[in-house]
C-alpha cells in the first residue's frame, strides 16, 4: 500500500470506513449480467469466428488466420480472471489456456505429434482427449509463430492441426457460455435462494467474484510480471507469457482492462474505492504502454527493469487494497486460515 | 525496526540442545504458529486453553512444528516458500539454532525426527528442477545440513515417521511453485500428488497414488497410528462442483481406502482439508476445513463421519486424552470432547494452520 501511495499519491480508507454495499443481490446481477456474460459472449463468438477462419486460412503466417486467433486469446484473457463454474466443469478452462507451461510441455508434445502425423488425432474427438499441452491458444501460439514448429513436418498436417485445434476452442468456449446462459448465471444471481447448493448464501456469491478479482491480480502480478523478473541477479526473459507473438505486456493490458471493470463494479456504493482501483489500473496499463517493450526482454535491462518492477508493485498493492479495503467494503473478509491455505 | 540480521543475532541464545525431557516440560501441551495483534508471527507453545506459556518471535509467517522424540526441543518452520526453521528449546523458549535452506531450496512448513532424534527430515522444494527433496539435518552437529534426496514427488508438503521404525512417509502434494512466483500454483493441470514411503537413506518403499481421476486431489496434510496407518487430508485443485472425496487412509503394502461421506459431509468441507489428527486412541481421525468453517471426525474402522462441528477458519487439531482440541484463525481455542463444543480461551491472535502434540 506504501508503494502505491507513493506513486500515486492516494489515499486510504481506514479498514472497516466503507459502508458495507447494501445490495448483494443487485451487485451480483449487475457483475453477471455486465462483465461475465457479455465476455463470455465474445470469448464464444471469436472462438467460432477462429474455426470458421482456419476452415480457408491455415497457413502459419496466413495474417487472417493470425488476426482471428489474436482476437480469439484476447477475448480469453479477457475472462481468465473468471475461474469458476463453467469453465471448470470438465477443466474446460485448462484445455483452452495450458499455461504457465513451466516444464515446456506444449512445445515437445508438439512436435512429437506433427513428427508422428497420425491423422486420428486430426478429427473433434480425437483432438479432444490429447494432451491439453497441444490444445487452445497457447499451443496454438507455436504453430503460428515458433520458427521450428511452425515448419516442421508435413505441410499438410499442421494446416489440419491448426484447424482441429481452433475447432476445439470453438466447442470449448461454446460449451462454457451454453452453460453460463442456461444456468450458471442464474444460480450466480440467486445466490442465497433456499434451493440453491452452489451459494448458499448472497455472501458467497459476492465471495465468488471478491475472489475473481484476487486471482486476475494475483495471476497478472505473479505469473505475467514476476516469474519474468525472476531476480535481479537471474532475471527470466523465456518466461515471458506468448513472446513467440509478442503479446506478452499486451495481456498485462487486457487484464488491468478487466479487472478495473469488476473492481468499479465491486466497489458499487464507495466512490472512493472505485477511484483507487481505476487510478491503479490506469497507471499499469498506460506504464504498460510506455514501456514499448512487447515482450517484456527488459527484464535484463538493470536500468529499465524497474519499470515493470514497479508495475508489478502496483499491481501488489491494488490486491492488498482488494484484499483488506475491498474485503471489507464487501463484508467477505476471509479467515487467517481460509484465505490462503496451505 | 528490528532489522532481520539483528533479530537473528538476538533471538539466537547460548546452548545448543535441550537437555530437558518432554516429561519434565509441565504445562506446554501444543506448538503453534501464530499472528500476534500487531501483527508479528510467532512460535507458541500452549497450555490446553490456549495461554502461551511461550513466545518465540518468528521473521515471517510460520507454518508447523516438529517435536523431538525425548527432548523438549521443536523445531518450527517457515510457512512456504519460506528459507528459515528456529530449533526451541520449549522449556525456556530460547531459540538453540537457526536452519536455513540452502541455495535453490526452501521450506515447505513440516518436517519429522528420526527414531532418536539424531536427525531431522524437512520437506523443501527444489524449485529449478520443480522437484521434492527431503533436507536431512545432523542434531549432534548442531543441526548442520549432511545432505538430501528426492521426495518422491514435486510439492512434499506435511512429512512424518512411521511409529516404532526409521520409515518415512511424505504427502507430495504434486503441485509445483517457484519463488519467483510467489504461491502461484505452476501445473494444477498435470499435477501427480502421491503417498511416498521411503527410507531414511531416501530409498523409496512404496509409492500410493489415487486413480488418475483424482490427479488434481493435492495430498497435503497426513497423521499416522502406531500400526502404521497413515491418514490423509486432500486439496482439490479443480472444480469445486466436482471434488472427489477428501480422505483417506493407507497402510505399507495395503490398499488405500477412501471416506465414504454424505453428500452434505462432502460439500461441508468445501473441497479442502487443511489438518489431519489421529485420536489418541487411533480409533478416529479428525479433519479440519478452515474453508468450510467444520472439523469432522472419522471413524476409520468404518471410514464414516461419525460426528462434526462446526467452527470458524478451524484449521489446528491437536489430540489429547479426552479429545481433541481445535485453534482457529480468530483466536479461539476450543475443545471437542464427544459431540460437545467448548470454548477454553479466546485471544487477539490468528492460530495459524497447524498445532502440534507435544
Amino acid at each position: 500500500m506504501k508503494r502505491l501511495l507513493a506513486v500515486l499519491c492516494l489515499g486510504l480508507l481506514p479498514i472497516g470506513a466503507g459502508a458495507e454495499v447494501s445490495d448483494r443481490g443487485a451487485l451480483i446481477a449487475s457483475v453477471t449480467d455486465q462483465h461475465i456474460l457479455p465476455r463470455y459472449a465474445a470469448l464464444a463468438e471469436t472462438g467460432a469466428a477462429l474455426a470458421e477462419t482456419a476452415e480457408a486460412h491455415c497457413g502459419a503466417d496466413d495474417p487472417a488466420l493470425r488476426a482471428a486467433w489474436g482476437l480469439a486469446f484476447d477475448a480469453w484473457i479477457g475472462v481468465s480472471h473468471l475461474r469458476f463454474g463453467p469453465s471448470e466443469t470438465d477443466n474446460r478452462a485448462f484445455a483452452l489456456a495450458f499455461w504457465p507451461d513451466s516444464r515446456g510441455k506444449t512445445p515437445k508434445a508438439l512436435r512429437a505429434m506433427i513428427l508422428k502425423g497420425d491423422e486420428s488425432v486430426l478429427t473433434p474427438e480425437g483432438f479432444a482427449i490429447q494432451s491439453i499441452a497441444v490444445q487452445g491458444y497457447y499451443a496454438m501460439e507455436y504453430l503460428l509463430y515458433d520458427p521450428e514448429i511452425a515448419t516442421l513436418g508435413s505441410e499438410a498436417f499442421r494446416c489440419d492441426l491448426v484447424r482441429a485445434m481452433a475447432g476445439q476452442i470453438a466447442a470449448v468456449t461454446r460449451a462454457i457460455e451454453a452453460d453460463w446462459r442456461a444456468s450458471y448465471a442464474e444460480t450466480l444471481r440467486r445466490a442465497g435462494a433456499e434451493d440453491n447448493a452452489v451459494y448458499r448464501t448472497e455472501e458467497e456469491g459476492v465471495q465468488e467474484l471478491f475472489k475473481a478479482l484476487g486471482t486476475g491480480l494475483q495471476v497478472t502480478a505473479d505469473m505475467r510480471l514476476q516469474r519474468p523478473l525472476g531476480s535481479f541477479e537471474r532475471p527470466r526473459p523465456n518466461r515471458a507469457e506468448a513472446r513467440l507473438s509478442g503479446r506478452s505486456v499486451r495481456h498485462v493490458i487486457l487484464s488491468a482492462e478487466a479487472l478495473d471493470e469488476l473492481a468499479g463494479m465491486l466497489s458499487a456504493g464507495s466512490p472512493s474505492l472505485a477511484a483507487q482501483f481505476h487510478e491503479g489500473f490506469d497507471y499499469v496499463r498506460a506504464a504498460s504502454v510506455a514501456l514499448d517493450d512487447p515482450v517484456l526482454a527488459t527484464v535484463s535491462d538493470p536500468a529499465k527493469r524497474l519499470n515493470i518492477e514497479t508495475i508489478q508493485a502496483v499491481l501488489d498493492d491494488l490486491r492488498e487494497i482488494a484484499a483488506v479495503e475491498l474485503g471489507s467494503h464487501l463484508g467477505v473478509v476471509a479467515g487467517f486460515n481460509a484465505l490462503d491455505g496451505d | 525496526m528490528v532489522t532481520r540480521r539483528g533479530f537473528i543475532a538476538g533471538a539466537l541464545a547460548a546452548g545448543s540442545v535441550s537437555t530437558v525431557t518432554w516429561a519434565g516440560l509441565g504445562d506446554v501441551h501444543f506448538l503453534s504458529a501464530a499472528q500476534d495483534r500487531e501483527g508479528a508471527y510467532r512460535l507458541i507453545g500452549m497450555a490446553e486453553t490456549g495461554a502461551a506459556i511461550f513466545s518465540v518471535p518468528l521473521p515471517a509467517r510460520g507454518h508447523a512444528a516438529a517435536a523431538h522424540p525425548s527432548a523438549a526441543e521443536a523445531v518450527g518452520f517457515a510457512r512456504r516458500p519460506g528459507n528459515f526453521a528456529f530449533v526451541v528449546d520449549c522449556l525456556s523458549g530460547a531459540v538453540l539454532h537457526r536452519l536455513e535452506a540452502p541455495e535453490g531450496r526452501h521450506f515447505y512448513g513440516h518436517g519429522a525426527f528420526s527414531m532418536d532424534g539424531n536427525t531431522l527430515f524437512t520437506t523443501e522444494n527444489d524449485f529449478e528442477a520443480g522437484q521434492g527433496v527431503i533436507g536431512v539435518w545432523d542434531r549432534s552437529a548442531g543441526y548442520r545440513r549432511i545432505g538430501e534426496f528426492a521426495s518422491g514427488g514435486v510439492g512434499p508438503h506435511q512429512i512424518c515417521r512411521l511409529p516404532g521404525r526409521e520409515t518415512l512417509v511424505v504427502a507430495n502434494g504434486g503441485i509445483e511453485t517457484h519463488p519467483d512466483a510467489g504461491r502461484a500454483k505452476l501445473n494444477i493441470p498435470m499435477m501427480e500428488p502421491n503417498l511416498a514411503y521411503l527410507s531414511p537413506e531416501g530409498a523409496e518403499i512404496e509409492v500410493m497414488e489415487l486413480p488418475r481421476e483424482m490427479h488434481m486431489n493435492s495430498i497435503r496434510h497426513i497423521a499416522v497410528r502406531d500400526d502404521g496407518m497413515v491418514a490423509f487430508g486432500m486439496q482439490w485443485q479443480g472444480d469445486r462442483a466436482q471434488a472427489p472425496v477428501l480422505f483417506g487412509a493407507h497402510r505399507l503394502g495395503e490398499e488405500v481406502r477412501l471416506l465414504q461421506p454424505t453428500p452434505e459431509q462432502h460439500a461441508a468441507l468445501n473441497a479442502y482439508v487443511g489438518s489431519v489428527t489421529f485420536s489418541q486412541d487411533g480409533r478416529e481421525v479428525a479433519i479440519s476445513s478452515p474453508r468450510g468453517g467444520v472439523v469432522q471426525v472419522i471413524d476409520l474402522e468404518g471410514m464414516r463421519v461419525a460426528r462434526s462441528v462446526a467452527m470458524a477458519d478451524v484449521c489446528g487439531i491437536g489430540a489429547n486424552a479426552a479429545g481433541f482440541v481445535l485453534t482457529s484463525g480468530d483466536g479461539r481455542v476450543a475443545r471437542y470432547v464427544g459431540d460437545r463444543l467448548e470454548e477454553t480461551g479466546r485471544q487477539d491472535i490468528r492460530w495459524d494452520n497447524h498445532m502440534v502434540a507435544v
